[in-house]
């Protein structure tokens, strides 16, 4: 036979788990609309967008060692020849100067400080350095006024586009972590983004190379 | 047993001081790198760099536009909007050939002058018992040719004992400066490279 403590017990036991049902009903029911919102508005989301800002050109941006003043670009196109398949290039032209007030050294543009933004999570292109006066890879020397140089993008040979994104890298004048036993001399390296230049190219046919 | 008996307590205060000590014993003037060994010179005269091995620059000459020796007959000379610094060289390699010498031109105020990226613009160095004669042509401001020197060093990767040849190319002020940059001649071609046995 049940004694009077048992069923004390299962009273009080009872009264115990009815006493925060409706809170926690309450709770579990906000935690499900808020599901449902978070679904319908489109769920999270990772941040798209760029940190840097856009310019369109003409443009002036100083990144790290360079000052680039961007002009326009172009797609050079060479149809196809008998003996050659057609091709295309991509170049933005820009005005270069030398603004390394750290070592006030001479240098050559890296070619992973500009790069072409193909967009639609596509991998950024990179350039081939600045070529000016008909050299390509021309040093650019600090404290002389800037150099018109263009820089080239590899394309496909059907590229086309209304307007192109160059994306501006600055090299940091930081030193490496000295801690395995390197030198802790700093020196410009690691190119971080600056800014995206934009430019509406325009199309030149070359003449078919004989 | 007893851990810190007083003489093991005066042993340590004794290398704490002895720590304390030599640091107030460095040399007030430090090198910048102590592990570098500078040959200074002038035109003309052949500076030692690395084991036996010797550079001479020859001749010095300004212009206003460079030609390389090897480009095609169509080639227009390239033109500056400073000046361009020619100097041609010979390089004689001693018992094994320094490996990569690397020629910057630097001047009073600082400023760091790379060579023109042409093809025979740099300084080499041949096999053993030759020399080698050329020219390298670096693109200069005419503000800072005051106290031009050419150093030439090797890429550091380890902390040796290293060599750097450091030539003063006479440019003592401002007017030696001017009239080197009136004398400038119109156009400059950069000799290709000639070898021949070490006399």
């Amino acid at each position: 036979m049940e004694s009077l403590d048992d069923v004390i017990d299962d009273l009080i036991a009872d009264r115990v788990i009815r006493r925060h049902r409706r809170t926690w009903l309450i709770v579990i029911g906000v935690v499900v609309v808020l599901a449902l919102v978070v679904l319908v508005t489109g769920g999270w989301k990772q941040r798209v967008g760029r940190a840097v800002p856009t310019y369109d050109a003409p443009a002036t941006v100083a990144a790290g060692r360079w000052e680039f003043s961007f002009s326009k670009a172009e797609i050079i196109r060479t149809p196809k020849g008998e003996y050659s398949a057609a091709k295309a290039e991509l170049r933005v032209y820009f005005d270069v100067r030398n603004i390394d007030t750290e070592e006030h050294k001479s240098n050559q543009v890296d070619p992973d400080v500009l790069r072409m933004v193909p967009g639609g999570g596509k991998e950024l292109v990179r350039s081939n350095g600045a070529s000016c006066r008909g050299e390509s890879s021309w040093v650019i020397v600090y404290g002389l006024p800037p150099d018109s140089c263009f820089t080239k993008f590899e394309i496909e040979p059907d590229f086309t586009a209304d307007q192109i994104e160059v994306g501006v890298l600055g090299e940091q004048y930081i030193s490496d972590d000295g801690l395995m036993g390197a030198n802790e001399d700093p020196y410009w390296h690691q190119p971080k983004a600056a800014a995206v230049v934009r430019l509406k190219p325009t199309v030149v046919v070359k003449d078919e190379e004989n | 047993m007893k851990l810190y008996r007083p003489a093991t307590i005066l042993v340590g205060i004794l290398f704490v001081l002895i720590g304390g000590l030599t640091r107030l014993a460095t040399p007030d003037q430090v090198f910048d790198e102590p592990n570098m060994m500078v040959s200074d010179g002038t035109i003309g005269q052949p500076l030692e760099f690395g084991k036996e091995a010797t550079i001479t620059v020859v001749r010095m000459q300004l212009a206003k536009s460079v030609l390389d020796a090897n480009s095609t007959s169509d080639k227009k000379p390239i033109e500056t909007n400073g000046v361009y610094v020619a100097l041609e060289w010979e390089t004689t390699p001693g018992v094994d050939k320094p490996d990569n010498p690397q020629p910057t031109l630097v001047s009073d105020g600082g400023v760091v002058f790379n060579p023109v990226p042409f093809t025979y613009s740099g300084l080499e160095f041949g096999a053993s018992g030759f020399t080698v004669s050329g020219g390298i042509v670096f693109e200069v401001d005419p503000a800072e040719l005051k106290g031009l020197t050419l150093q030439v060093r090797t890429g550091q990767l380890w902390n040796v004992l290293n060599r750097m040849v450091s030539v003063d190319l006479g440019i003592p002020g401002e007017e030696s400066a001017q009239r080197l940059v009136d004398g400038a001649v119109e156009q400059y071609v950069l000799p290709e490279r000639q070898t021949r046995v070490a006399s």
